[in-house]
């Protein structure tokens, strides 16, 4: 039903639009109506009754009643008055408003804003305590049932949003309240610590515990004193009225001393935003409003919690410079001038390409820009790469070589809207959690079909309608075989193939070999199972290809994301909404970093450097000469300090020496240098190697932009001052470039990105202006700021705007002898960021997850006789690591599973090879064997109970309403209202 | 050959030092506050000599139990009571129409000036014929219309305005669209 409807509200005709609930409606015509319960980004929950109104003289909610035409609708008949009393009634039964000395009081309060609104003045139904305790157990979060209102808000973000499937409320105990799992402590549930319950409580029930005791000018009271002071609150209530006056006034006090900062999350590539609030250096709450374009309410354990590493003491706060075996603390002044020093000595004695820049993919893309243009445009060489090298550079590459863009072909929309959803090699619930979550929702309330491709069986593939596990490194096989086997079957979108696609003929001809009989024997997989998923993708009208390193760091990584990309044309998935393919950038600014030219053979936006117009372009603008000859890249560097051929380097916020692969060849590689700086938050396992370490500031002390995996560029703002000495990466950037004579002279980041803008037409219309707070933008962006969120509508970005199909070949994993008999998959975990320098600095996620762990199969664990806390020593052919074991279903036979998340002993680089995408030295972290000895067979189980992985999800669908509707106690306050005036005629 | 080290010399500023570098940083502090300071100095002054520093003094330095105290001793009834109180009369002078009242309290204050000249005697008896006679005293005869207007006025039904006994729904300020009484 849509089109234009005729209603009456409140005796006034009025035209609306159809489709609608009469809630959404009045809320629209700013006619106020209560709606405790209802949040925008949680849809009607029908638990407080607050919004109720007559229609065609029915008392209904208005939240779930949908407006029809000829409606007739009361919203200020006293009886719909009384019911809406009734209802707030009802909740205050269950809330104590001590509003003054709430924590909650921030004008934000749903329960606090509806008695004003409604302007009740006392209850009928006095507050009564509730007979459970506090919930404390958590480590950044608590329940306090007594002020709960059992709206069913966390219920409905918990089962439906995060799909977690924790929460439920208890509506058959005599008081309900909210449970977790089975009604066990929050700490020894499924939780995840996501924080969407206490996103979305429209009170204090559910609240972070950054903001206990410390949100009020009262609220920081000792508790013995507290409970008095709640009491004579309530005492004095002359009717609400006056004391919520008093509390208002204490809410407004409140903004002089707390500061909302919007941010930009630095934890992956889906780029969640959110407001920070702080207190002075104090974090009170990370806080997403529903307007933030990535993620809604979304965040997850690290976004909502993990930047205690912020305030860490072990942050840097001076510069080092390297004196006989030790570091001294030096000033800025010495540390620059030295560095301008030695790359001068350098450049002149060795050349320009002895030198060697590494720029980073946590940084801003302002700060990419610059760390190119130092290298390019100062110095004189193309030696500059960031750690997308490391991951997702074969994913780009697919791309280039089949559709021409180097980006997620949508938005997080789009793969919502998928009828099938496709993952390959990616731990999503745990790498992207909140992309994963719109997965989750998707496939439980809207029938997506999940397809999960994977080694391991992690929260993804147990999810999956279709999960199946090829044998690792055969991923392009058993992708080229399905397509084949549509392309045989005539399955393929010929219209699509025939207006938009080139260069069908020979790729059908590569596939030649691709045969089930050939897939089965290769991948494992059976003729059926691939039969099937080719029946899955031909049947679904848009499909989505998500994948990540389980595809890219491999051997053949460029070309099995090649190949997904030739499956999705062949089937006419791209260039429409809900469709194409989606390598997810593993970290915040993936993206940026390549976009703006942090790479051997790009300037920014994809130009590249041998391209002579190109090159023209950005000389006119930099004023210096450029070279055109491509540089090294990370792979190459490392060699180049082994062969003598690179003397000095600089690594910009990267952890090189423990995430690159092979690390211990990496290191004796440091060893070999002239002169190599380090700039970062920490004093890491790099700078231990360097010759001077510059202490940066993190995103929290900076301003700048970062683009995300869907190519949305979007702003962050300045939470903190930056910690004692330390500098935002730009600033440090444009003083080494002006000891070296260049001359800049930017004030603010946004004076970059303009000067980026005017160089990369992908980025052409993009402005700070235009992305003030919350807004953001797609690229490509033209000139008058239009942005693209779904790609290709128009067609390929190539001279004939058709795509390519490109035929690729399969590499052979890397072979290893016999007695390295166990695979070790690696990868990341939820709860902590790569190496975990910044997430082990919060004391409550360490206190979940202490260490890296090694995910044995029980029939590994059986076969040898490993338990949960063994110690092992794998040993590969490049070094060895140690570390406990976890024995878990989620891995099978002597597959195991390395989280990447340690900086010692355990650290997964210790056992990974030197070998490499042969297209973009991407190393092969996934091709990895080693041999297992036992070293301890009895020990302390690394992952503690208190970890999620331990919980028992309870699985329903949103907060079942209906359970409370059942019980005895209850009566709908519309039924009451007509029940009384029935009886008094 | 740059071997990884992990020992950093951090700059150890001595006792002296990081006493000069305070010691710097609180005059700059006083200089740029040079105007405010003197009066906070002034006014600190006059508080010692009033005994007022000593006071605060004893206040702060045992904020938490001061304030449990205080608490404690608002926390009963008649306390809060007083609380209710003069947050109902704010309500209720919210509500008084001094325009109106104006003429009203003049005319009270007339009244009360009259009383207290006036000598209570014996001599001065008033007799029922005193009394017909003074509704022609012109003075009389108004405080008189005005005292039975405004007896008209307290008849009036007003529990419609009433918060503290009326529920919501029965409140005239529920009855409106806008909340504004005159538009109910």
């Amino acid at each position: 039903m849509s089109g234009k409807m005729n209603v009456t509200i409140n005796g006034a005709e009025v035209m609306a639009d159809g489709n609608q609930t009469i809630l959404q409606y009045l809320s629209d015509s700013s006619i106020e109506v209560p709606s405790v319960c209802f949040h925008p980004s949680l849809g009607p929950i029908e638990t407080c009754d607050t919004c109720i109104v007559e229609v065609n003289g029915q008392l209904v909610r208005s939240c779930s009643t949908v407006l029809k035409d000829g409606d007739v609708i009361d919203t200020v008949a006293p009886d719909v008055k009384q019911a809406q009393t009734i209802a707030m009634d009802n909740i205050l039964h269950n809330h104590e408003l001590y509003c003054t000395v709430c924590d909650y009081n921030n004008g934000t309060c749903e329960v606090h804003n509806t008695v004003k609104e409604m302007k009740i003045n006392h209850q009928s139904i006095p507050f009564d305590q509730k007979p459970y305790e506090k919930d404390e157990s958590n480590p950044f979060y608590r329940y306090d049932p007594d002020q709960c209102i059992l709206c069913g808000r966390c219920v409905e973000a918990c089962q439906d949003v995060q799909v977690t499937e924790t929460l439920r409320i208890d509506w058959d105990s005599d008081r309900p309240r909210v449970i977790w799992d089975n009604g066990v402590p929050i700490n020894e549930s499924s939780c995840v610590s996501c924080g969407h319950c206490s996103t979305v409580c429209p009170c204090n029930a559910m609240m972070e515990k950054g903001m206990e005791g410390e949100a009020g000018f009262l609220t920081g009271i000792a508790k013995e004193t507290l409970r008095p002071m709640i009491e004579i609150t309530k005492g004095v209530e002359t009717g609400y009225g006056s004391i919520l006056t008093i509390s208002d006034i204490e809410s407004e006090m409140r903004d002089s001393r707390i500061k909302k900062t919007k941010t930009v999350c630095t934890y992956c590539g889906v780029g969640c935003s959110f407001d920070v609030w702080t207190k002075g250096r104090h974090i009170l709450k990370v806080e997403p409003p529903a307007e933030a374009p990535a993620n809604g309410i979304s965040t997850c354990i690290k976004g909502k919690f993990g930047w205690d590493y912020v305030n860490s003491e072990e942050r840097l706060t001076k510069p080092l410079i390297r004196e006989g075996d030790s570091f001294r603390e030096a000033e800025w002044e010495e540390a620059l001038e030295l560095m301008a020093k030695k790359f001068t000595e350098i450049k002149k004695e060795y050349g320009p390409d002895s030198l060697g820049f590494i720029s980073s993919s946590k940084c801003t893309n302002e700060e990419s820009y610059l760390m190119q243009k130092l290298a390019r445009s100062v110095i004189g060489t193309n030696n500059i790469d960031n750690c997308s090298r490391y991951c997702q550079t074969p994913a780009t590459v697919g791309l280039f070589r089949t559709v021409g863009y180097g980006g997620d072909a949508g938005s997080f929309e789009d793969i919502a809207m998928a009828d099938l959803v496709i993952i390959i090699g990616s731990n999503t619930a745990e790498a992207h959690p909140v992309l994963a979550t719109r997965v989750k929702r998707a496939q439980k309330l809207n029938g997506q079909k999940v397809i999960v491709a994977d080694l391991r069986e992690h929260e993804m593939a147990s999810r999956a309608d279709l999960f199946v596990r090829p044998k690792a490194g055969s991923d392009l096989v058993w992708i080229s075989a399905v397509t084949k086997y549509i392309i045989d079957q005539g399955w393929a979108d010929k219209e699509f193939l025939e207006n938009k696609v080139k260069g069908l003929g020979e790729y059908v001809d590569s596939l030649g070999g691709f045969t089930l009989d050939y897939a089965e024997k290769t991948s494992g997989l059976s003729k059926d199972t691939l039969i099937e998923i080719a029946k899955n993708i031909h049947d679904a009208k848009r499909v989505c290809a998500l994948w990540a390193m389980g595809v890219t760091q491999h051997l053949g990584g460029s070309d099995t994301s090649t190949a997904i990309s030739n499956l999705l044309l062949i089937t006419g998935n791209y260039g429409r909404p809900g469709t194409g393919a989606y390598p997810l950038r593993g970290h915040n600014n993936v993206q940026g970093a390549g976009d703006f030219g942090s790479s051997p053979d790009s300037l920014p936006g994809y130009q590249k450097v041998y391209d002579d117009a190109v090159r023209q372009k950005f000389e006119q603008s930099w004023g210096t000469v450029l070279p055109a000859k491509p540089g090294f890249n990370n792979h190459e560097m490392v060699e180049g300090m082994h062969d003598g051929s690179l003397k000095a380097l600089y690594v910009k916020g990267e952890e090189m020496g423990l995430v690159d692969s092979n690390i211990n060849h990496v290191q004796a590689g440091y060893e070999k240098l002239d002169f190599f700086v380090v700039q970062d938050v920490f004093f890491t396992k790099t700078a231990q190697f360097a010759d001077v370490v510059l202490p940066a500031s993190p995103s929290f002390e900076k301003e700048g932009t970062f683009t995300n995996t869907e190519r949305r560029i979007q702003r962050l703002y300045q939470v903190f001052e930056p910690a004692g000495e330390s500098k935002p990466d730009w600033q440090i950037l444009m003083e080494v470039a002006n000891r070296l004579g260049a001359g800049w002279t930017y004030e603010h980041p946004s004076e970059i990105m303009a000067e980026a803008a005017s160089l990369m037409p992908i980025y052409a219309g993009v402005s700070y202006e235009r992305m003030e707070g919350y807004n953001s933008l797609q690229w490509p962006v033209q000139p008058d700021g239009t942005d693209s969120p779904v790609l290709y509508l128009d067609g390929f970005p190539f001279p004939d705007g058709k795509a390519r199909l490109y035929p690729v070949k399969w590499s052979i994993p890397i072979q290893f002898g016999e007695q390295y008999d166990i695979h070790v998959n690696n990868g990341r975990l939820l709860e902590h960021f790569h190496e975990g320098n910044l997430t082990y600095k919060s004391k409550g996620i360490s206190s979940k997850t202490p260490e890296t762990f090694l995910e044995v199969s029980p029939e590994l664990a059986e076969e040898r006789g490993l338990k949960d806390g063994t110690l092992v020593r794998l040993t590969s052919p490049y070094g060895n690591a140690k570390v406990r074991c976890v024995v878990t279903d989620r891995v099978k036979g002597k597959e195991v599973y390395l989280p990447m998340n340690d900086q010692g002993d355990a650290a997964i680089n210790l056992l990974t090879s030197s070998f490499a995408d042969k297209d973009t030295d991407t190393p092969a972290y996934k091709e990895t064997k080693a041999k297992m000895e036992i070293l301890q067979y009895e020990g302390v189980n690394p992952l503690p109970r208190t970890n999620f992985r331990y919980g028992n999800p309870q699985p329903q669908i949103g907060v079942q309403v209906q359970k409370k509707w059942a019980r005895p106690d209850y009566i709908f306050p519309g039924d009451l209202v007509k029940k009384e005036r029935a009886q008094h005629g | 050959m740059a071997k990884a080290i992990t020992t950093i010399n951090r700059i150890e500023l001595t006792a002296e030092q990081k006493r000069k570098l305070d010691l710097e940083e609180i005059e700059t502090a006083l200089i740029d506050n040079k105007e405010s300071i003197l009066q906070s100095l002034d006014i600190i002054k006059h508080m010692k000599e009033r005994g007022v520093l000593s006071l605060l003094d004893g206040l702060f330095s045992e904020g938490d139990k001061v304030l449990n105290v205080l608490v404690k001793a608002a926390d009963n009834a008649e306390a809060t009571n007083t609380l209710k109180n003069l947050l109902l009369m704010v309500g209720v002078l919210g509500t008084i129409n001094v325009q109106q009242l104006e003429p009203l309290l003049l005319k009270l204050n007339s009244g009360v000036a009259r009383v207290a000249e006036y000598r209570d005697s014996d001599d001065d008896k008033l007799g029922y014929f005193d009394i017909v006679r003074s509704l022609k005293d012109p003075e009389i005869n108004r405080a008189l219309s005005l005292l039975f207007e405004f007896l008209k006025g307290m008849g009036e039904k007003t529990e419609g305005l009433e918060r503290t006994t009326q529920l919501p729904e029965n409140q005239d300020l529920h009855q409106s669209k806008d909340g504004r009484l005159e538009n109910r």
